[in-house]
């Protein structure tokens, strides 16, 4: 890897016009973003802000990722996912709005569509290298493969050595140790010495929220977090109606199978499943759930659906979605036992909730492409099953995720979240933290005007009488929504 | 009775009395009345175009409807219409005592239903409406027109026509056409598209589940409810069980409709194969015996059965009966509980009877107010003879259902667009094309 990080790296830079035009687009879709930008134009309080961005390059991302070099931060951007890059948004970002394709004038963007995984951690490290500094002093993550890198680099800096890859490691993790080892080798001190400068990092999604708790709890994280994703306004709007709506998106793109009258399964009955499970079942689908969890079994009881094992209903469902932040939801052995030409496809954000690996190591399997993210797997018995997107979550790899309006609600989150972090890093402590309540339901009135919602107003003895101020927050921290 | 102390075949003595469980709860039904006439602005227009028309003026009407606030709002308009109306009640169990008593001491309204009479006497109110020498009938179930046929011949040739409103009253009708046997135009009031869409799907849908949740005060959020039937009261059920969080199953004979139930996101079993899994059953079926006692056996205890359809024959009671070990009637209003050899119990709502109207209230007033405005504008169609209508059955007139729909939007104050003369034309051509 050269010591200078490279400006930037696109599938194809010609395609950024397409991309400013749908960015614009999707800019009229966003009104929370761009009210951060009016409200915050003047104060600028992110100047000075050196963010590395590790989040789906889509047309929305670059919304954000204009919101925050408007609002003075400088990013460096790297997608989390090697099928969700939007080709036309990553060319847009790198052009910028005034460059052109023969003189970019955007940001450092490392991302497209379909990268191995040495090219995505390759784009991860580029993200995390800034000229002339120690790193970024913020990270914007979704997943927490940029927070990963910083924290498992330092630790292996600490120990002086890094750790070989065990035979049965996933193929991801051997390649983190590979760039790890490379970066010892080269700088002992680089990912220390870039962890100390991260005033701190705000993450996206649940199963990243959940890796910067472990770490809380171990004692080992190293700069202070917030978790945006328990944001109200984000996993009660994004991971449930993104879903909703992205869901079958993705499986019509992949597959064009007609949902009505099929029997689909849905792993897990959090947000996204609540979410999926609706996706299904507004098309016309059987929607069956499974959950380890007897509160949302019990949720999905009372919306009138089946609960079951996986095992008994492997054989005769048609539609297989894992929605848990678990591994190895759907094995080997349940996709030996399905349905000819079930579709198997995973929502969640990492790909070990299908097991890919176990798949591929099947005696006889073969994997025929239909077209990229779509492969047919046909066992030795000459049945076969769909996969979409190799495992990988199916709403961006198959379609292009969630829509631009649910997500201008977690990216307003975000940006207030980086405001938050930077400008008063002391006022947040080595730990894990949501946003206070009244910034939640700012984010929602940013979204009411474009609804046609007219909202109604206490009056001073109605808010006197419930306990709250007239202009919130209305509900305690308990409340659930 | 016997026949010979009736009245004799073409004299309508003034001042038949009417019979009713007890006239003194009239005043309790005029403000049910006049409830339900405010959910009903559709019909509240015919009746003013009645009024002022007297299509009905002269006019013997032999009625056997379900006694309810809405039935006397298409009561009124009759008699407002210049009509006499003679009212027999079409269940034995679904009369509003209160409402029979307030039309019968209406001028022009003679009233012939109790709750909860024996087979005996709900046949012999039917024979007293008949004693009018109806020039129109109005008919729920086809019992009326049955009776009519069977004992009545005498009255036939004097009866311009009539309507029917229920589907299985409609599909006995044809099957009497078919026989030769209909003496006289009958319109089948219950396959207009509004009557579908509207009184079968929404009021039955709706009022079928109310009912069985007066009747049993169950959680339907994430039961098994088994709804047998898939045609439009059918499926309004399956979808209103579905908005309160229960799990449907749905059985059924015709595939077209059971792929319809699929392709909604329905499963579809074999009653033998629901039974077992079921803990609410409801029949919309006009079939027999959809529910047997062999299926019964296989039930859950607990299990709960309820009747939709116009017919009592649906769930097999007496077979039910036959099988129970004990039956403990009214462990609630309108619930027997029947205990079978091994301990479980099966709880059975209104008798096998329709339960929207036993248990509950029947269709809500504003889907009456369509169907009874449909009926309305078919009987004053009726009336006015001629239209060349042979004996048997018929369809309503496109017109009428889209003159009702049309005041059905304006009494909702909506709004629709209008073809433009280009389009009219381009509707009726089969020139243009690419």
């Amino acid at each position: 890897m050269p010591a200078e990080p490279a400006a930037f790296k696109v599938a194809d830079l010609s395609l950024a016009e397409f991309g400013r035009n749908e960015i614009r687009l999707a800019e009229h879709e966003m009104p929370g973003l761009m009210a951060m930008r009016e409200e915050y134009a003047k104060a600028q309080p992110l100047r000075g802000a050196r963010i590395t961005g590790s989040l789906h390059m889509t047309v929305q991302t670059a919304v954000l990722i204009e919101t925050l070099t408007a609002l003075g931060a400088q990013v460096r951007w790297a997608s989390c996912n090697i099928f969700s890059t939007q080709d036309h948004a990553a060319a847009a970002v790198a052009v910028g709005p005034y460059g052109t394709p023969q003189d970019p004038a955007g940001i450092p963007v490392f991302a497209w569509k379909g990268e191995t995984l040495p090219e995505y951690w390759w784009c991860t490290q580029q993200a995390l290298t800034w000229p002339g500094e120690s790193g970024p002093n913020m990270l914007l993550d979704d997943g927490g493969d940029a927070t990963l890198l910083v924290h498992k680099g330092a630790e292996y800096e600490e120990a002086g050595a890094v750790p070989s890859a065990a035979d049965d490691d996933p193929e991801e993790w051997q390649v983190v140790l590979s760039v790890l080892r490379d970066s010892l080798t080269a700088d002992p001190r680089r990912w220390t010495a870039a962890a100390a400068a991260i005033r701190g990092v705000t993450e996206e999604t649940t199963t990243g929220v959940h890796r910067l708790y472990e770490m809380a709890t171990a004692g080992t994280l190293r700069f202070p977090a917030i978790n945006v994703n328990d944001s109200v306004t984000k996993s009660k709007f994004d991971n449930k109606y993104g879903c909703r709506h992205s869901l079958v998106d993705g499986i019509n793109r992949a597959t064009d199978v007609l949902i009505g009258g099929k029997v689909a399964v849905v792993c897990g009955y959090g947000d996204v499943g609540k979410g999926c499970a609706e996706s299904l079942r507004g098309q016309g689908a059987r929607v069956i759930i499974t959950e380890i969890d007897p509160i949302c079994a019990l949720q999905a009881a009372m919306d009138g659906f089946q609960v079951s094992r996986l095992e008994d209903v492997v054989g005769s469902a048609d539609i297989f979605v894992s929605a848990t932040g678990n591994f190895h939801i759907i094995t080997a052995a349940h996709m030996s036992g399905m349905k000819h030409q079930a579709i198997v496809g995973n929502i969640g954000h990492f790909d070990n909730e299908i097991d890919m690996a176990g798949l591929a190591r099947l005696p006889g399997i073969r994997r025929v492409t239909i077209k990229p993210q779509v492969d047919e797997w046909v066992f030795a018995d000459g049945h076969a099953v769909i996969v979409l997107s190799e495992g990988r979550l199916l709403n961006l790899g198959n379609a292009t995720g969630h829509p631009s309006f649910v997500m201008s609600n977690s990216f307003t989150n975000q940006v207030i979240a980086q405001i938050e972090l930077y400008t008063r890093a002391a006022d947040y402590s080595l730990g894990v933290h949501v946003l206070p309540k009244h910034l939640d339901e700012k984010v929602a009135r940013l979204h009411l005007d474009a609804l046609g919602v007219r909202l109604t107003t206490l009056t001073k003895r109605q808010a006197d009488y419930i306990g709250v101020p007239v202009d919130g927050p209305y509900k305690s921290d308990h409340y659930r929504y | 009775m016997s026949r010979a102390a009736r009245v004799p075949a073409g004299t309508a003595p003034p001042g038949m009395a009417s019979d009713v469980s007890d006239p003194g709860l009239a005043d309790g039904g005029r403000p049910r009345i006049a409830w339900a006439r405010r959910a009903m602005p559709v019909l509240a227009m015919v009746a003013d175009a009645a009024a002022a028309e007297q299509p009905f003026a002269g006019l013997a009407v032999a009625a056997c409807l379900h006694v309810t606030a809405e039935t006397a709002g298409l009561v009124s308009l009759l008699t407002d219409g210049g009509g006499r109306v003679y009212l027999a009640a079409s269940n034995p169990l679904s009369t509003q005592d209160d409402i029979a008593a307030a039309l019968a001491a209406r001028p022009g309204v003679t009233v012939f239903a109790r709750s909860g009479v024996d087979r005996d006497t709900y046949y012999e109110h039917i024979h007293r409406a008949l004693d009018c020498a109806p020039d129109l009938v109005v008919d729920d179930g086809c019992d009326l027109v049955n009776t009519l046929h069977g004992q009545r011949p005498e009255l036939l040739a004097g009866v311009r026509g009539g309507c029917e409103s229920t589907t299985t009253g409609v599909a006995r009708l044809r099957r009497m056409a078919a026989d030769g046997i209909l003496a006289f135009p009958m319109v089948a009031a219950d396959a207009s598209a509004t009557r579908r869409m509207f009184d079968n799907f929404c009021g039955t849908g709706q009022s079928a589940i109310d009912g069985i949740i007066r009747a049993t005060n169950t959680l339907l959020a994430g039961k098994v409810v088994v709804v047998a039937g898939y045609g439009p009261c059918g499926r309004g059920i399956a979808d209103r069980a579905c908005g309160l969080g229960a799990r449907v199953i749905v059985t059924e004979v015709d595939p077209v409709r059971a792929l319809d139930a699929i392709m909604r996101g329905f499963q579809v079993l074999p009653m033998a194969a629901a039974a077992p899994l079921g803990e609410v059953f409801v029949t919309a079926t006009g079939s027999r015996d959809v529910i047997s006692a062999a299926h019964m056996t296989s039930m859950r205890d607990g299990a709960i059965l309820a009747n939709a359809g116009h017919f009592d024959v649906e769930v097999d009671v007496r077979g039910l009966a036959e099988t129970a070990v004990e039956i403990r009637p009214g462990v609630r209003p309108h619930a027997d509980e029947y205990v079978l050899a091994d301990g479980r119990r099966l709880i059975l709502l209104a008798d096998g009877r329709v339960v929207n109207l036993v248990a509950g209230e029947g269709n809500p007033a504003d889907v009456m107010d369509i169907s009874f405005a449909v009926q309305a504008l078919v009987l004053a169609w009726l009336a006015e003879g001629a239209h060349g209508l042979s004996a048997g059955v018929h369809g309503v007139p496109a017109a009428i259902d889209a003159r009702v729909a049309r005041l059905a939007l304006a009494s909702q104050d909506a709004e629709i667009d209008v073809l433009t003369a280009a389009q009219q034309d381009y509707l009726d051509s089969w020139r243009q094309g690419s």
